[in-house]
């Protein structure tokens, strides 16, 4: 870490060490990454989904690329949240920061695994997926829909005291709306934007790619979709976001911070260099230093955006 | 430290920027690219490693965006950490891209990853099938066998052009046998009839493949029938190749997944269902 500059940030009520997480679903618990990553060098991550049951996924393809891009429909197959509490959590070193991630299909389903995992002492916060684009019956409905979305957050504001964030769609309208409605409800913080949900077709069976039909698309070709995203957001709430979309550098991450992130998550890049969160924290800070800042709390919202 | 089935020390993947010593044209589409890799901690036959052409950062080259699985052909140890060969085909993008790096440039490689064929039991009667670029993923199985086990290997492929590494495999010494479907190389016909021909089933016989899917399919239900114990090594499409994408799940004989890259590649042949596998 670079000499004299402070990167510790609070997300949320989460003390950070610094301002960069990796993405649910891109990091599995944590410890696959262990023989690459010492996950202290980066501010936390945040766990796969968890529903209260263990799920299988999609069959195959759940994959494909596209430019700069790539489409999923895993269908969110995880664990479960008891054996993620019983045998994930313990596995994961000291002093790393873990935020639990929570997906279900009714909003009661919800805000049992948000109460399973209340006071469970490794976990720092729990962030509510409620956008992800591949289920048919899930998350779609919940992120696109703010009154749906209000009762989303105010259900899982009563079953947890600590940290909530909220992972927002960004199949929306109207971005700052969703926004709002969250802090409204009385979230902590937001997180944003999940995968953008996607198409891909082979020609020659006249068929979408992955079985699923549609995917989820991410990778840098999202990316300045996030920056206006995360931007507009930041106009229209006062509580801390955390900027998700195509981060693979530095110079990505402190775009998100001058867009007005408090922190960012590292998503598809883990895939290509699984120490690549490591180097962007390290890499912000040098940018800092270079740039004359004490504090990377210091860039947010400092982007000078021409008037109208 | 915990030992593997080929007796040495289990090896913890890395992640290494690797100088590309040659990246020589072999024919009919096919490549030997040799990586000097700083601390490669070697592999056991049938693992794999990710190769980005380009990546060193997701910055630098983000088209295609994602690294390819390639099984690693062989490993030499150096100083400074290993030369590593892997051969393959351009295929598609990610290849073709691969094919244009020079001598001298760098590519991010993730591995060793995956878990090995496992070895033999001494005295068992070995038999290694491969077809098309899954050749390039037997050749080290069937080079650590070669004097302990003295296995048959049979290669297979559609036209000659379309076979890789003969002349590594017949220096080997041990009985090879080729099959390409225009009888241009080797016997007419296919590699699993070739199999299914020969095949000598007595109580110590193994039979380990790699290659096209319904080429495995039929070893492995050639081996069912036989009552031979047949291991297939997978090559799904992958994002990362330790775990967390999820994207090369095979579907399993008993219901749900396996990872491709956490639970394979190597698998009993029995346990996959290999009408599922896409």
């Amino acid at each position: 870490m670079s000499a004299g500059v402070d990167t510790a940030v609070n997300l949320a009520g989460i003390a950070l060490r610094n301002p960069v997480l990796t993405a649910s679903g891109t990091f599995g618990y944590g410890t696959e990454f262990s023989p690459f990553l010492d996950l202290r060098r980066i501010g936390g991550f945040v766990a796969k989904s968890l529903t209260l049951e263990p799920r299988i996924g999609n069959p195959p393809p759940r994959i494909s690329e596209a430019p700069s891009a790539m489409l999923n429909a895993i269908s969110l197959e995880n664990v479960g949240v008891d054996v993620f509490i019983r045998t994930k959590l313990p596995a994961i070193p000291d002093g790393v920061t873990v935020i639990a991630s929570v997906f279900e299909t009714e909003i009661d389903r919800y805000a049992e695994v948000c109460a399973r995992l209340a006071g469970v002492p490794r976990v720092a916060g729990l962030e509510i997926n409620a956008s992800c684009p591949h289920v048919k019956s899930g998350g779609i409905e919940f992120g696109q829909d703010p009154a749906v979305l209000a009762r989303l957050v105010a259900s899982a504001r009563r079953a947890t005291p600590g940290p909530l964030l909220v992972k927002l769609s960004p199949n929306v309208t109207h971005i700052a709306e969703m926004a709002r409605v969250c802090e409204g409800e009385g979230a902590d913080g937001v997180s944003l934007i999940n995968a953008v949900q996607a198409l891909e077709i082979d020609t020659s069976r006249r068929r979408p790619v992955l079985a699923n039909g549609l995917g989820g698309l991410s990778g840098p070709a999202i990316r300045p979709i996030a920056l206006r995203m995360v931007w507009q957001a930041a106009q229209a709430i006062s509580i801390p976001i955390c900027g998700i979309g195509g981060i693979g550098s530095a110079e990505d991450a402190i775009k998100f911070l001058l867009a007005g992130a408090t922190a960012v998550q590292v998503g598809t890049a883990n895939y290509l260099h699984p120490a690549i969160a490591g180097e962007i924290a390290e890499g912000m800070a040098e940018y800092a230093r270079d740039h004359g800042f004490e504090r990377l709390s210091d860039l947010v919202g400092q982007l000078e955006f021409p008037s109208r | 430290m915990s030992t593997d089935q080929w007796g040495e020390t289990r090896r913890t993947p890395i992640r290494s920027v690797a100088e590309i010593l040659s990246n020589a044209d072999e024919g009919h589409s096919s490549r030997r690219l040799t990586l000097r890799v700083p601390d490669f901690p070697g592999f056991a036959p049938g693992q794999f490693a990710m190769l980005s052409a380009g990546a060193l950062a997701a910055a630098e080259r983000s088209d295609p965006l994602l690294p390819r699985p390639m099984a690693i052909y062989r490993s030499v140890a150096s100083p400074q950490g290993a030369d590593v060969e892997i051969l393959y085909k351009v295929t598609g993008r990610g290849t073709a891209l691969l094919a244009e790096a020079l001598a001298g440039q760098r590519v991010s490689i993730v591995g060793p990853l995956g878990h090995a064929f496992p070895a033999p039991e001494p005295g068992d009667r070995v038999w290694i099938v491969a077809g098309g670029t899954g050749i390039a993923s037997v050749f080290d199985l069937a080079a650590r066998l070669k004097s302990t086990h003295r296995p048959t290997v049979l290669l297979g492929a559609r036209t000659e052009g379309d076979l890789m590494a003969v002349e590594d495999f017949e220096s080997l010494g041990i009985d090879l046998r080729i099959t390409t479907d225009d009888g241009s190389r080797g016997a007419p016909g296919l590699v699993t009839q070739l199999l299914e021909e020969s095949l000598e089933t007595v109580a110590s016989t193994r039979v380990f493949t790699c290659g096209p899917t319904p080429m495995m399919r039929r070893c492995a239900q050639i081996c069912a029938a036989a009552g031979v114990p047949c291991v297939a090594a997978l090559e799904n499409h992958m994002a990362c190749g330790f775990g967390v994408c999820l994207g090369c799940a095979a579907p399993l004989v008993r219901g749900g997944y396996a990872l491709v890259c956490r639970d394979g590649p190597a698998f009993d042949a029995a346990e996959i269902d290999w009408a599922g596998l896409a």
